[in-house]
Parts: C-alpha cells; sequence; structure tokens
C-alpha cells in the first residue's frame, strides 16, 4: 500500500476553485444571454396564449380555444330542427303569437302551456296552421273568437314540423317533436284550398 | 449562491413551483374527473369494464405491453365539412350553375373562390366535398339554401391526421378515456402499431388468441415476441380439438396429437384488446359519426 | 502529485474515510452496469429472433426492457453518482466523510431495493409506469436509503471549512433535493392504494421522468464534472456567472419540461411544457460556453483516461441537451413521438452522459481511496474504446431508425409492416453497440471487484498478521509491531 497516488497523467491534488469571467467579451455575451431569456419568456407568453386553451380543461390540441372547440361541434338532428324552428316561429308567428309564446290579448292566444299545442298527438295541433281557424276555441280556460289565417300553408312540410316542434319545446313546454312526415300526411289529406277549421270541428277530430 | 441556504431555496421554489403546476393544478382539474356523456346521446364514457377486461389490463401491464404499444392517438385536424350526395336527376351543370349564383350573398362569398375550386375538376360524381374548413356558418347556409333546391347534402365535423388516416382511431385520444385504467399506459414507443382502435380493427377474441400464440402467422415479418407462455400445449383427447384449442396454419401447429389451448391469462388479455373502441364523439372531441345514431 | 504539508494526510485521511461506503455503492453499481446491459441485449434480440424467449417469460421485450433501463438508472447511475457526490463533498469540504456508517448501510439498502425491484420486474409483478416500475417494496428500500445517503451528504458539506461554495455544490446539493422530492411524490401518487383517476397518472408519470432523465441527471452530471475538469485542468473553473445561470434556469425552467406535446392532455400542460423547453435553451448554452471556455487553451491530453470520459460526458450533455429540447417543438414532436428517438435519446443520456462521468470519476477516484493503482490500467483505455464507441454505435442509429420511423408513419399511405421492415435495420445495428458497452462496463467491474479483492485480501493479511503477532511475541520475538503501522495509515479497519 503506497502513498503515491497513481493517476494515469499528473495532476494536482488541489481541490479546484471557480471564477468570474475577467475578460470584457464575457460580460457582454452574459448580457446577450440574459435578452435572449427575455426575449424567449416574451415568444413562450405568445405560444402559450395561442396554444394554451388558458388553463380550460376541455380543450385539447389541436382546438385552441373554447370558441373554437364550439365552433366544431356537430349539430345533432333535434338541434338543427329547433335552431331552424326557432327562426321560422320568429318570422311567421312570433308577430302574433308573441316572441314569448304568451299570445297577444285581442290578438292571438298563447302557446305556452296550451293544451293544442301540447296534446300527446299533433293531428288536431297541425291543421290549425294548414287550414286556418274561424270562430270561437278555449284556450286554456279563456275563449278565443279570432280568425286566422293558413299560415303554415306556404311553409315546407320541413319548416312546419320545426315550427311545431319549437313550439312543444320552447317556453316551458315539453312534447314530442313533429315529424316532416305528420305534416306531409296532414297536408295530402286536407287537399288544395283547405276551408278554414272551427273549433268544434277541430275537437272532433281524433286525437 | 453564497450559502447551502441559499442552494437548497433556489432548488425547492423551483421544484416547488414546477410540482404545483405539473402535479398538483392537474390533479385538481382532472384528479377527480367523472364519466362524461357521449356526445348527442345519454350514455356515459367510458363504459364500465367487465371483470374479464380488467384482469386483462393487468396481463398487459404485467407483460409489460406498453414497451412497444401506445394507446393514444393524435389528431392534426377538423373540418366542418358539407358533401352533395344525391344530385336527384339535376344535370351536375346547372347544379354548378345554381351554386355559382348562391356565392354572391354572405357568408358563402367569402368562401365563393374555395367551393368553387373544389368543383373545377368535378366529374359529375356524387359524392362529392363541397366545402370543407372552419367556418360552420357556411355549412349551415349552404345546406339551408341547397335543401329546397331537392339535392341531397350531408354535413358533418370531420376529424384529420396521420394517425386517423391510419384507422388508428376515429378522434384523438382525451382525459376522459382513461378514467377507469389502472394504471393508465399510454406508451411511448410504437414499435407495434396503436391499441386505442384495436377493439373494432380486429374484433375478433380468436384472432387475438391466435396472434399472441404466434405474431408471425397473422402478420407477415411482424417482429412481436411470441407470446406461447400464456398458452398450454395439452394432449388432444381422442385425437380431436377441444373447443377452445387454436386453429393454426401448418407451420405454427404444434405436434401432431397435441393441441395449443389459452390459459386465463390469454383469454383475459384477449378480452381487453377487444374492448378497447374509443370510437365515441365527446365534447372535447368532437367529430360526426359516420352512421349518425337516431 | 502530492501536496507537501498537512493537506496530504488531510487528503488521504479523507480518501480513506471514504473507502468502505464507496466500494459498498461502486461496487453494486458496477454489477448491475453489467446485468443492466446484458438483459438490454436481450430484450434488443427480440429485434433479431423474435420467437428466442416465447417460453420464457421473464426475457421477453416488455420485461427485459423495463429491468434493464430501470438498472441502468437505479442499479448503476445513482449509487455511482451518490457516490462519488460524498467523495466530492468529503475533499470540497476538507474534511473526511460524515457519519460513514451511514452510506455503508445505505448502499446495502439500496442495493437490496434493486434486487427486489429487478426480480420483480422480470416475475411480472412491474407497476406500468416507466422509470418507476419497481414495487412499493422496492421503492421504500431505495428511499430510505437514498435519505440516509441524503444525510451524511449534507452533514459532510455542513462540516466544510471554507464556507464558501464552490459550484459543484450548488448542482449536487439541488440533485439530493430534486431524487428526494421527485421520487417520494412520483410513489407516493402512483403507487399507493388509491391513486388518482386517469390520465394525471401519466402527467405525474411524465414529470417524473423529465426530473429525473434531464434535470435530476444534469444536475448530477455538471455538478461532477465541472469538479473534475478544472481540477484536471489545473486552472480554475471560469465564469461562474455562466454556470450561476445554468444552475438557476436548470432548475427553474428544465422541471416544467417534459408533457409530450400530443398528449390526451388539456391544451395548456403541453403549451407549457413547450414554453419551458424554449426557456431551457439557456441552461445547455451556458454550460456549452463555459465548457467550451474550459476547453480553449486547455491542451491537456487524456490517454484514455478519467479525463477522456469526463470530456466526452459533458460533450454527450451538450448533444443530449439540444436535442431533448429539439424533441420537445412542437413541429418536431410531432414527427419524433413514438419513436425509437425518445428511446435512443434516453439511453444516450444515461449512458453517454451521465454513464461516462461515472465511469471517468469511479477510475479517479478508486485508486485514491483505495491507496492503491488500479489492478489492470490498461483497461481504462480499453473500456474508454469499447463504451465510448458502443455508445455511439447503440444510440445514433436508433435516434436515425427513429426519425425515418417518424417520417414514414405521417404518411399514412405507407403501411405498419413497411415501416416496421425499415426500422428493423436500424434497431439490429444498433444492437452491436450494446456489445461495446458490455465490454466496456466488464472492465468497470473486474477493475472493482479485483481491487475490492486485492483490498480485502490486504485485510486478511493484516488480521492473520494480528492474530500471529501475539503468538510470535509468546515464543520470543521482541513487539512486533507489524500489525501497527497498516492500521494507522488504512483508516478504519472494517472486516
Amino acid at each position: 500500500m503506497s502513498d503515491e497516488i497513481k493517476s494515469t497523467f499528473p495532476a494536482t491534488d488541489a481541490e479546484p476553485t471557480a471564477t468570474s469571467s475577467a475578460e470584457p467579451l464575457w460580460n457582454v455575451l452574459i448580457i446577450v444571454l440574459i435578452v435572449i431569456t427575455l426575449g424567449l419568456l416574451f415568444f413562450g407568453g405568445v405560444y402559450f396564449d395561442r396554444h394554451g386553451g388558458w388553463f380550460n380543461p376541455k380543450v385539447y390540441p389541436p382546438y385552441t380555444t373554447l370558441e373554437n372547440l364550439e365552433a366544431f361541434q356537430p349539430k345533432s338532428g333535434a338541434e338543427a330542427a329547433a335552431a331552424q324552428g326557432k327562426k321560422v316561429y320568429e318570422a311567421v308567428c312570433g308577430i302574433c303569437h308573441g316572441v314569448d309564446g304568451m299570445g297577444k290579448p285581442g290578438q292571438a292566444p298563447p302557446l305556452a302551456g296550451s293544451e293544442w299545442v301540447l296534446a300527446k298527438s299533433v293531428n288536431r295541433l297541425a291543421h290549425i296552421p294548414l287550414a286556418g281557424l274561424a270562430g270561437a276555441v278555449t284556450v286554456e280556460g279563456k275563449e278565443w273568437n279570432m280568425n286566422m289565417a293558413a299560415m303554415g300553408a306556404g311553409l315546407s312540410d320541413a319548416d312546419l314540423s320545426a315550427v311545431l316542434t319549437y313550439m312543444r319545446t320552447a317556453w316551458g313546454n315539453k312534447a314530442g317533436e313533429v315529424t316532416a312526415d305528420d305534416i306531409k300526411k296532414i297536408r295530402n289529406s286536407l287537399g288544395g284550398h283547405p276551408q278554414p277549421m272551427s273549433g268544434d270541428q277541430l275537437k272532433s277530430m281524433p286525437e | 449562491m453564497k450559502t447551502g441556504f441559499s442552494v437548497f431555496l433556489a432548488a425547492f421554489v423551483a421544484l416547488g413551483a414546477s410540482w404545483f403546476g405539473l402535479v398538483y393544478a392537474p390533479l385538481q382539474q382532472l384528479g377527480r374527473a367523472q364519466q362524461t356523456v357521449i356526445l348527442h346521446s345519454t350514455d356515459v364514457w367510458p363504459p364500465q369494464r367487465t371483470g374479464d377486461v380488467t384482469l386483462g389490463l393487468q396481463v398487459y401491464r404485467a407483460s409489460g405491453c406498453v414497451a412497444c404499444h401506445t394507446m393514444q392517438v393524435r389528431q392534426t385536424g377538423m373540418a366542418n365539412e358539407i358533401t352533395l350526395t344525391d344530385l336527384k336527376d339535376h344535370p351536375a351543370t346547372d347544379f354548378k350553375e345554381f351554386l355559382k349564383s348562391l356565392m354572391i350573398a354572405p357568408p358563402l362569398d367569402a368562401c365563393s373562390n374555395g367551393i368553387l375550386a373544389n368543383l373545377d375538376h368535378w366529374d359529375g360524381k356524387v359524392p362529392v366535398t363541397l366545402y370543407s374548413g372552419d367556418d360552420g356558418s357556411v355549412v349551415a347556409a349552404l345546406a339551408d339554401k341547397l335543401k329546397p333546391a331537392g339535392v341531397k347534402t350531408v354535413t358533418g365535423v370531420l376529424t384529420s391526421g396521420p394517425d386517423l388516416a391510419r384507422g388508428w382511431g376515429l378522434r384523438q385520444s382525451v382525459a376522459a378515456d382513461y378514467l377507469y385504467d389502472q394504471p393508465v399506459q399510454l406508451g411511448n414507443l410504437r414499435a407495434g402499431p396503436d391499441l386505442s382502435l384495436i377493439g373494432i380493427r380486429a374484433p375478433d377474441l380468436n384472432w387475438h388468441l391466435q396472434h399472441l400464440y404466434a405474431p408471425r402467422s397473422l402478420v407477415k415479418g411482424s417482429t412481436m415476441p411470441a407470446f406461447r407462455f400464456l398458452f398450454e400445449l395439452r394432449k388432444q383427447v381422442d385425437g380431436k380439438s377441444s373447443p377452445d384449442a387454436l386453429v393454426l396454419p401448418p407451420e405454427f401447429a404444434p405436434a401432431a396429437g397435441l393441441e395449443v389451448v389459452p390459459t386465463a391469462e390469454a383469454r383475459h388479455l384477449a378480452a381487453y384488446l377487444v374492448s378497447l373502441q374509443a370510437s365515441a364523439p365527446l365534447y372535447e372531441a368532437p367529430f360526426t359519426p359516420v352512421t349518425a345514431a337516431k | 502529485m502530492n501536496q507537501s504539508g498537512n493537506n496530504t494526510a488531510s487528503a488521504n485521511e479523507i480518501d480513506a474515510s471514504c473507502r468502505v461506503p464507496l466500494l459498498a455503492l461502486f461496487g453494486g453499481a458496477a454489477l448491475w452496469l453489467v446485468l443492466g446491459l446484458a438483459l438490454g441485449f436481450a430484450a434488443a434480440m427480440s429485434f433479431h429472433a423474435p420467437d428466442l424467449f416465447a417460453a420464457c417469460s421473464c426475457l421477453t421485450y416488455g420485461h427485459a426492457q423495463a429491468a434493464a433501463n430501470d438498472l441502468l438508472l437505479y442499479g448503476f447511475t445513482l449509487p455511482a453518482a451518490l457516490g462519488v457526490v460524498l467523495w466530492i463533498f468529503a475533499r470540497l469540504s476538507q474534511a473526511p466523510l460524515a457519519l460513514p456508517i451511514v452510506p455503508i448501510v445505505a448502499a446495502n439498502l439500496w442495493h437490496l431495493g434493486v434486487l427486489i425491484g429487478t426480480v420483480a420486474i422480470l416475475m411480472g409483478d412491474s407497476t406500468g409506469h416507466a422509470w418507476l416500475e419497481y414495487p412499493r417494496e422496492s421503492a421504500v428500500l431505495l428511499f430510505a436509503a437514498f435519505l440516509l445517503i441524503a444525510v451524511s451528504a449534507v452533514a459532510t458539506m455542513g462540516f466544510r471549512s471554507n464556507r464558501d461554495l464552490y459550484p459543484s455544490h450548488w448542482f449536487l446539493f439541488a440533485a439530493l433535493l430534486w431524487f428526494a422530492w421527485t421520487y417520494s411524490t412520483a410513489n407516493l401518487f402512483l403507487l399507493s392504494a388509491h391513486p388518482p383517476r386517469g390520465v394525471v397518472q401519466a402527467i405525474i408519470g411524465w414529470w417524473f421522468a423529465n426530473n429525473i432523465l434531464f434535470v435530476g441527471l444534469a444536475l448530477l452530471g455538471i455538478g461532477i464534472a465541472f469538479y473534475f475538469l478544472p481540477k484536471f485542468s489545473g486552472r480554475p473553473l471560469p465564469g461562474t456567472d455562466y454556470v450561476l445561470l445554468a444552475f438557476l434556469t436548470l432548475v427553474f425552467f428544465g422541471a416544467w419540461c417534459g408533457v409530450p406535446q400530443g398528449a390526451p392532455v388539456p391544451a395548456w400542460l403541453p403549451a407549457v411544457s413547450a414554453f419551458a423547453a424554449m426557456l431551457s435553451l439557456l441552461p445547455v448554452l451556458a454550460v456549452t460556453i463555459v465548457v467550451w471556455n474550459i476547453g480553449r487553451g486547455a491542451g491537456v491530453k487524456c490517454f484514455g483516461g478519467p479525463l477522456c470520459f469526463i470530456k466526452f460526458g459533458i460533450l454527450s450533455f451538450v448533444a443530449t441537451g439540444f436535442l431533448y429540447l429539439i424533441s420537445s417543438c412542437p413541429s418536431a414532436s410531432r414527427v419524433l413521438d413514438f419513436t425509437w428517438f425518445g428511446f435512443g435519446l434516453s439511453q444516450w443520456q444515461l449512458l453517454g452522459f451521465m454513464g461516462m462521468i461515472l465511469f471517468g470519476a469511479i477510475y479517479e477516484i478508486l485508486p485514491r481511496i483505495m491507496h492503491r493503482d488500479l489492478p489492470f490500467p490498461r483497461l481504462t483505455q480499453a473500456s474508454y474504446f469499447c463504451f465510448g464507441i458502443g455508445v455511439l454505435v447503440y444510440v445514433l442509429p436508433l435516434m436515425i431508425g427513429g426519425v425515418v420511423q417518424g417520417i414514414k408513419l405521417g404518411d399514412p399511405s405507407v403501411p405498419f409492416a413497411d415501416v416496421g421492415a425499415l426500422v428493423l435495420l436500424f434497431i439490429r445495428a444498433s444492437s452491436l453497440g450494446q456489445i461495446g458497452l458490455l465490454l466496456g462496463a466488464l472492465c468497470l467491474l473486474l477493475n472493482v471487484l479485483v481491487l475490492t479483492a486485492q483490498w480485502k485480501l490486504g485485510l486478511l493479511k493484516i488480521v492473520i498478521a494480528a492474530v500471529k503477532a501475539p503468538l510470535s511475541a509468546s515464543a520470543g520475538a521482541p513487539g512486533s509491531t507489524s500489525a501497527g503501522s497498516p492500521l494507522s495509515t488504512s483508516g478504519e479497519v472494517k472486516s
């Protein structure tokens, strides 16, 4: 056991020390590094803003924001119809029945909560826009004695079914949808230029 | 850094910040996740696993399958798309003229060049994609205007990416897919294909059993190790194969009078693989499934 | 050469106090390295002859590769690095190792933990989490052993006579905290009875892997390299401001990298990691500048000795650091994720960076603590060339193959089987490198084992002489003091 320590080459056994560089070049270089740091911080921040989804747990790449994700949600059939129905309702029916479906006294009965709208079968309801309504009819306990033209005669099957579906699902109403086929059948059974129906005629129809 | 304490402080704050951001924050955000609902449906996602499948997950873990296979699919693009599917006796040239006439009103005027370019080299055959891009309102407007014209169109949200184009997934993997995995084994090497949708690409249990026993009998040139220790070599009873035995091609079949029967572990693993069907559209990973559920 | 005065005795004393703890750590580490490389080779055989281990579940790819990875990290890199840390702290403190019995116990606990863990993985009890495959029992043993070694290291650091800290102190002290915190957190969350549900497990896994393989190993490797490089060149470590910048940016920014870009997690996590990877360019740059500063004008030849290893290692750090950060960019990540590139990179970090630095450190430290030459000094050069060339032949084909694989996988018209066939050539080529690695590791193991055997034989001779001495004294020979002097120069004798 010798006290001489042999390494593969001569080296001091002193512990290393450290110095900071005295050369001006190196001081400039460190300022360059600090500037690079700030630059990277800025660009990184921009990157995070664009791609980070701002911590939203529903946003996964490649979507960048919640709005971006929303723009790519596929519309289901029922949703699309309801959107269409709302559009047509507000253009055609809402003027008299009100955008809120509450009706206007002396003009048109309410549709929200109306038993005619909420009836299980759509048979009676669909005849009203297709044929028109003349004379007295009771809605939610009140009597209404007006004339309604066949406002739905000019609408396509799809549009009218969408409007009726919208009526049956909006304003707290909860009833089933109306399909374009239903409307088609009823339209065919009425034939061209039907006469406006009366309340009793409607009541006498099967549900 | 003059004192040990200052070094400790710097390291503590640095690691503490990263612990807070990458361990604590995700734990709060995702750790208490519950089942989510499939888009436009009342079904929950992910479905609960049956016993066989749960045991199979443990066999997957124990066999180290995660060393070669990933279970995560990436997506690079998404598009709102409208496709013409039926001209319904209208000539193609008429349709093109009609489409041109629609391009004057917003929102269609902005993309008119793109839409018409799609039909530049159109041979009149359907289906043809009219528009595929970011703007959902363009798709809705086109669908609206084309409906009264009497042609049939299909709208939808499409996903794209190299992983998806290979059939490895229908949409990207999201956190909800791994809710019931214990442990979660995403993998980070694709020495073998990704397995997120393997239950749909290879729905046959027997295919999986044969693949585990003799991978090269089903995939030429595969470097997957043969997992023969998951199977038993048994004597045939009365010279006939039992219903459990694997049906193997001659080069891989055992000697005459012997049959290969999967052990319970092999069955569980196969059941687990068949259960891997990450196909449901979710809010965070939307797409229009091919057969839309009514 | 030797310093005159009380320094020499002091240095000898320090070295002697480290002898048994470091032998325990290095001996086990060398053994695990050979075993880990052998298992890695067995795993690679799966790509030459896939049916080779069809009947043996222990050696299939999934088991063998996981066991090999963990053996390289927990079996070789960490215990060897901790041994070097203890020695460096003792030397920098100019005081003998504090509480030397503690690391000896800890080393045994550690190696026991690694043994249990390796057997568990081969038997199928792996946990399924990358780099955390060891079961609970093993993890507890490793953590307890680590704490014990850390206590001894911190105590040694606390006893330093020169109260100023040398830059290596920062890196190595931070590394102790780093491993303790990340290992305990990851295991507590992932191996507990009620781990977090869902993808949070993967996030914690990525946090752990980054903080161990990138930041943790960087702290250890840079700390060790910045101790030896100035020592070999005889000049002080230049540019402490750069070193300070490197340290601070490494700990503050490096810790946030790790979440892959295409991961099934909300977008903010990969975005934060990409942001951090951009910033982590700074520590790599700063270390490059310091190393270049050391290198220019140094002109110290190393002749395949320890300095060569350390130079190779620190250059590997620069290379792997840049590659790691490039692969964290979203555009590169899209191509390189899930390919052999990441695997090759982690192997380069473990073997090319840490492995080479630890080889150099061990070859430098062993003769000093044992007070005898290496039994096979030529094997140092042999292991430099074998291990060095082996590392490059191992990792470079893997990384190139990974790039090719990534590009081909990005083209959906290329069937997966074709991609596999194309990459197979690269994988098979890389297994040649593993032979070189094994040879290099065997050289180290041989040196360590024979040195230990020689030392133990020497002790045995002392014991026999001590037993004989009273006999010869009683036979009439004047007081034989042969038992006396070896004891005083060899420090504590533990048999």
